[in-house]
């Protein structure tokens, strides 16, 4: 039997990467009136996809790019749907199979996570451009599957607020209606904890409509034409983590943003507002030297820097910086992105190399052309983040999770009083399995540092119990 | 003690015929005792700066070098053990007569020879637990301070398990200066690692069980000392 199965090349294996359904399917029917038949072929399935999962998700190559990274895992996974239900009769133990070996491989790339929280970004902010809504939610079932895998389900958390934030700010949702189902989904696997932040994202944002519409309503008369700023009130806690420096607004702007800041205060005491200068954007209306219009679409930050040159043909970075007070690595950044780009380079930087040194002078780019006459040069759009930036989202994670640790701990034991060190590694374990998998010995440290603080002590006779101090 | 009805001196008629004996022998002793005490109190003040109701930690190095042991020797601690010292390189009047009058030493001499005896009497296993704990407290010197840095938890560790348990205690200090998870240790810890010596086969560490619920930090000693064995 074992000897039909691993044929070289009209086995088993073969038979699977070339879909062969018909001759899966008699072997499906042959094997199972013998004791054993089934599981033998389940047991070269499972291996098989393990090895070729694994090899897929430790590939480099295929890591470069998150959504091709996505996509071929869907691809594996509607693959093996396919076979089991044309060749194995949609057999459960067959589907288990699948899943779990799908769960061991996905869990070897530690980028899995924030790769399908990428891939859920490029499909909602264009790759669901047209497509029906029963597509739609076909493909968001199919991200929930492979969510469901994920052993670190906090870390796609932190991802996909990151990156829901940069849509809604950005105003690059596809659908809204994509973005509630999805978060819907996530709430009925997860429970409400987990999406109470992320629905609170939503609520900012139309809550932030209709205070435009007040603001407007209040003082329209007196701004004149049209809506010059637009601001999104973001509440803290529900949103990413951002430093909170605020860099100095053309002359232009910080009247307006008072104006709105005394509006909102107003209506709302015991509050504070600070400007999120790292998350805005603009656009402006930028006449050349060469006569050429355009309108350009950037972020606030290059927005203050652009605007210095109305007032002056010849700017040095030391200058800018201090003009602007933007910290130096987000400037540095900004200069690039307006001077160094091609088709984007608005301004002219001397010297002309990649980087920017303290004395490098910037004027306007007068010879500056654009095919279009919006120009978007903005950096907004989600990313795969770079290594210093993983690292610190790992960090920030490896901190989250502590005092997720300690408070499972303390739960279980308050309710038991008593409890031995193996029975409460497993409990601990358990209770945050919908998060993430907990590591024994953080665990271990976490009881030490409860122990610490005089919230557990050690039994005295028998050293492995703990006990819970009141 | 015989019991007599014989008397001297007034007595109260109503007390009971051997009372008068036996307040003699308490007056007796009572006047010994009090001399005892006076010249423990003597010795204080011998050591102690004018003024202060405390020997120093100079009053402290003279008293060593009468005593002729060194002032880092692990037989000081176990004198401020006795006394139930609390804050280190002091010690009070208080502390000072619980101490000596346990010991019953009155003299630098009696002091002295009582320091071999104390020696056995913190060394028994009953005492000991209590000393080892007593040595990680007394080192203990800001208010709220419930830990001790690696440098001086090496030191405490060679001073006070060293003479019993060599290997295990210069594997263990080679480790922590080494390892880089901690940069401080606690109570918890530090009675683990007195654990460890007594109940851990060493070198072998054949019984050392993980499920036993060692503190990580032993965890990650013997993992190291297993991974240098290859």
């Amino acid at each position: 039997m074992l000897r039909l199965v691993h044929m070289e090349n009209s086995g088993l294996v073969k038979m699977l990467l070339d879909d062969k359904f018909e001759d899966l399917g008699r072997m499906y029917n042959l094997f199972r009136r013998v004791p054993n038949g089934l599981s033998t072929i389940r047991d070269v399935m499972t291996s098989h996809i393990r090895d070729t999962g694994k090899q897929l998700v430790t590939d480099p190559e295929k890591s470069k790019n998150p959504v091709e990274f996505v996509e071929s895992l869907l691809e594996k996974r509607d693959k093996y749907d396919k076979i089991i239900s044309l060749a194995f009769s949609n057999d459960k133990t067959f589907q288990n199979a699948l899943n779990s070996s799908f769960e061991y491989f996905i869990n070897l790339n530690p980028r899995s996570p924030e790769y399908i929280s990428l891939f859920v970004d490029d499909k909602l902010r264009k790759g669901l451009k047209g497509v029906k809504e029963e597509d739609i939610e076909t493909i968001l079932d199919k991200v929930m599957m492979l969510f469901r895998y994920l052993q670190e389900k906090d870390v796609f958390e932190k991802y996909y607020k990151q990156h829901l934030a940069k849509r809604l700010l950005s105003g690059k949702t596809v659908s809204d209606d994509a973005e509630r189902s999805l978060i819907v989904k996530l709430k009925t696997e997860c429970g409400y904890q987990f999406t109470s932040k992320l629905e609170g994202m939503f609520t900012d944002m139309k809550t932030s409509q209709d205070t435009m519409q007040g603001f407007y309503a209040a003082y329209g008369a007196e701004l004149g034409n049209g809506r010059t700023l637009v601001v999104q009130v973001l509440t803290t806690g529900s949103w990413p983590t951002q430093s909170s420096i605020t860099c100095n607004l053309p002359s232009e702007m910080s009247a307006l943003c008072e104006k709105f800041r005394s509006y909102y205060l107003g209506t709302h005491t015991g509050r504070r507002l600070s400007w999120q200068t790292n998350m805005g954007t603009a656009d402006l209306r930028a006449t050349f030297g060469n006569g050429q219009k355009y309108e350009l679409n950037v972020s606030t930050y290059q927005m203050c820097v652009l605007m210095l040159f109305n007032n002056a043909d010849y700017l040095s970075y030391r200058e800018i910086e201090q003009a602007t007070e933007i910290p130096p690595s987000d400037l540095k950044r900004c200069l690039q992105s307006l001077a160094c780009v091609k088709g984007k380079n608005v301004l002219r930087k001397e010297p002309m190399s990649k980087d920017i040194g303290e004395d490098d002078a910037f004027s306007v780019n007068d010879k500056f052309t654009s095919k279009l006459r919006k120009v978007k040069i903005g950096t907004v759009v989600a990313q795969k983040e770079s290594e210093p930036e993983k690292q610190e989202t790992r960090q920030r994670v490896e901190e989250d999770r502590k005092p997720q640790i300690e408070a499972a701990i303390v739960r279980i034991m308050k309710s038991r009083r008593v409890l031995d060190h193996n029975n409460i590694i497993a409990e601990v374990t358990k209770q945050l399995q919908s998060r993430f998998l907990a590591n024994p010995g953080e665990i271990k440290k976490r009881i030490e540092s409860l122990i610490e603080r005089d919230f557990l002590e050690r039994d005295n006779a028998d050293r492995r119990l703990y006990r819970y101090l009141a | 003690m015989p019991r007599t009805s014989s008397r001297k001196g007034p007595t109260n008629s109503s007390a009971s015929s051997n009372s008068s004996t036996v307040d003699l022998f308490r007056a007796a002793s009572g006047r010994a005792a009090s001399k005892e005490l006076e010249r423990i109190d003597q010795l204080f003040y011998s050591y102690s700066s004018d003024g202060s109701s405390m020997i120093d930690p100079e009053g402290i190095e003279s008293l060593c070098s009468d005593l002729e042991v060194d002032h880092t020797d692990v037989r000081i601690l176990m004198l401020a053990w006795k006394m139930q010292a609390e804050k280190q390189g002091y010690f009070t009047l208080d502390e000072w007569r619980r101490g000596l009058k346990a010991l019953r030493a009155d003299t630098i001499l009696k002091l002295k020879k009582a320091l071999v005896d104390l020696e056995k009497e913190v060394r028994r296993p009953s005492n000991f637990a209590d000393f080892y704990a007593y040595a990680f407290r007394y080192c203990l010197t800001e208010e709220k301070q419930k830990s001790i840095d690696i440098e001086s938890i090496c030191l405490l560790l060679d001073l006070v398990l060293g003479s019993q348990f060599r290997a295990q205690v210069d594997a263990l200090i080679q480790y922590l200066k080494i390892q880089s998870d901690y940069k401080v240790i606690n109570m918890d810890q530090w009675m683990g690692f007195y654990r460890f010596c007594n109940e851990v086969k060493f070198p072998d560490l054949s019984n050392y069980d993980p499920d036993q619920a060692w503190t990580l930090i032993l965890d990650n000693f013997v993992d190291w000392l297993k991974s240098k064995r290859g």
